[in-house]
């Protein structure tokens, strides 16, 4: 498949006292058609430089990027892509009709045109009621649905959204999520950079995790976050089981006859389970926990900050 | 032009619901009406006293409105992000400027042409006249006055590409008094070599530096109550000033896109 996204050696660096400081440091990403491409990393990670510089809104130190299979920089190819940036603004004195009129014109649509997207849009984000509606009078929620509505008036491949559920409330959250997974549905690309970790798991196909610049983890969500744990809890086990349940990887915690086994999802449970039992004790649970984003999200920065390496997951 | 003819419209939407402006207006508007009371005042009690006065604050008026609304264009759509969705349309970043200006000037244009319109009426007032023979210098000069907002807007559009706010207010403040003042005597001295040979360099090269404001101005004596008609030296120097300020307004942009298309936002 051909990728929407490529970057090569891409770099952002400003002169500082005494220095250069790396905002983007040599990024070389491939995001590829009809994915949903999650770009995470702490606050100053250079996330939306990155989104800046595929846009064109600032210009890269070094390296060179494509999108959609062309230089950055053409103007021709923002017919073909979108971006919904964190925290918009959109004038308040225009209604939302108004409002996406007023983008659909730089794509220099005629009037017909320009209506009837605007009004099945505004269906479609769910504020067919609200297009007469000034945008000084929009909630939060509303805002972010119009900036989505104004995404889709040229039916992109590409989208580039920053931050798209922050400071929303849980059902404005669930149904922008939702408008998302849509895209995917319709072939189209997305890009999001999100703190929203809960979110991006849910919603995308792989991500990667940038820190200071530099991409640290990046890979398909299903190899990043294989490898879950199992908690196995008993009870009236004996404190001389300890050392017999004890194994690689495995966290054993017993106190008052109370065994919490939290281990590695490769361990074969058979063997606790028949210990616990032959020594006494009683079995009350056994979960399999998954590997969440959040936890790779915090072993990554972790280990970034330690000085750890790039972490690849290929597919 | 579409782009640039939407990105005007939006701006002319925004501009005259800014309540900044609007109060600058209405205080504009408030001395405007209040002019035929101080023209009572004056010793000499004439007409022309009345028109000097109500033009002294139009063109004021006009000049700080003029810096005010432009300063702020594009620092604020950076701030507030809407430069990055309409700059990740197809816009080219020269459209969203032209824009920009275009619709400060429509802005501009239809603040004077209010302001105008209270002047005409407080003068038909207080005159008990509504001749066009009469009203014909109120109508001349703020119409000049249109071509020097805007060149005074595409001074501070300049500006606004490469410093802040407030510096801009300062710097294209400078930049109009040097211009309305000063600049004329600038050119006397640079032309008739009334001073030393070094004053008189100095003296053109700011001269044409700076935008002479005052080449827009219609001569106070053609502008007086009675003159029916536009007088042909008056229309040539009125057609003259017209082009210079589009010259130096198109100057003035192409050096602003300039730096604006490099411009880290």
């Amino acid at each position: 498949m051909a990728n929407a996204i490529e970057t090569h050696e891409l770099t952002k660096a400003y002169t500082v006292r005494g220095g250069r400081a790396f905002v983007v440091d040599h990024l070389n990403l491939q995001v590829e058609e009809g994915e949903i491409f999650g770009f995470l990393g702490p606050n100053g990670a250079g996330k939306t430089t990155t989104i800046k510089m595929l846009l064109s809104i600032i210009y890269p130190t070094s390296g060179t990027a494509k999108v959609l299979g062309e230089e950055v920089g053409d103007i021709n190819i923002h017919r073909q892509l979108s971006y919904l940036p964190e925290k918009p603004y959109y004038y308040e004195h225009m209604t939302g009709m108004e409002i996406l009129d007023f983008y659909a014109r730089l794509f220099r649509m005629g009037k017909a045109e320009r209506r009837e997207r605007a009004e099945r849009l505004l269906q479609r984000v769910g504020l067919a009621d609200a297009g007469f509606k000034q945008i000084a009078q929009y909630s939060k929620g509303m805002q972010q649905r119009i900036g989505l509505a104004q995404c889709l008036l040229n039916d992109p491949k590409l989208l580039f959204l920053d931050e798209p559920t922050a400071g929303l409330d849980p059902i404005a959250h669930i149904e922008i999520r939702d408008l998302i997974l849509q895209f995917r549905e319709e072939g189209k690309t997305v890009f999001i950079s999100s703190h929203e970790l809960s979110d991006v798991e849910r919603i995308c196909d792989r991500v990667a995790i940038l820190n200071r610049g530099v991409v640290k983890a990046e890979g398909k969500l299903e190899d990043l976050l294989a490898g879950g744990r199992i908690e196995i809890t008993a009870e009236n086990v004996p404190e001389s089981l300890r050392d017999k349940v004890q194994q690689d990887g495995a966290i054993v915690s017993l106190h008052e006859g109370r065994l919490i086994v939290d281990a590695p999802d490769t361990i074969s449970t058979d063997g606790f389970v028949d210990a616990i039992r032959s020594a006494g004790g009683k079995i009350i649970s056994i979960i399999p926990r998954r590997r969440r984003l959040e936890d790779l999200f915090v072993e990554t920065i972790a280990e970034a900050e330690r000085g750890g390496s790039v972490q690849e997951v290929s597919g | 032009m579409n782009q640039v003819f939407a990105i005007a419209a939006t701006t002319v939407g925004e501009a005259i619901r800014r309540r900044v402006l609007l109060i600058i207006l209405m205080v504009g508007l408030a001395f405007l009406i209040i002019a035929p009371s101080l023209n009572e005042l004056s010793p000499r009690g004439q007409q022309q006293t009345l028109i000097d006065i109500s033009i002294g604050i139009l063109r004021i008026t006009a000049a700080i409105l003029a810096v005010t609304l432009t300063v702020y264009l594009l620092p604020n759509e950076v701030e507030r992000r809407t430069i990055y969705t309409i700059l990740s349309k197809p816009v080219h970043r020269y459209q969203f400027l032209l824009g920009k200006y275009l619709g400060s000037v429509v802005a501009l244009s239809l603040m004077i042409g209010l302001m105008t319109l209270v002047v005409i009426l407080a003068f038909g007032i207080q005159q008990q006249t509504w001749s066009l023979e009469r009203i014909s210098p109120l109508i001349k000069v703020p119409f000049m006055m249109i071509f020097q907002m805007s060149l005074l807007a595409a001074v501070s559009m300049l500006f606004s590409t490469f410093v802040t706010p407030v510096i801009n207010f300062f710097l294209s403040g400078l930049v109009w008094i040097f211009g309305t003042l000063i600049n004329p005597i600038f050119e006397r001295w640079g032309a008739q070599g009334e001073a030393s040979d070094a004053v008189t360099l100095v003296a053109r090269i700011a001269h044409y530096a700076v935008p002479n404001f005052s080449n827009l101005d219609i001569a106070q004596g053609a502008a007086t109550a009675g003159a029916t008609q536009i007088r042909g030296s008056e229309a040539v120097h009125m057609a003259n000033g017209i082009v210079y300020a589009v010259v130096y307004v198109c100057i003035l942009l192409v050096v602003a896109v300039l730096i604006f298309d490099r411009k880290e936002l």
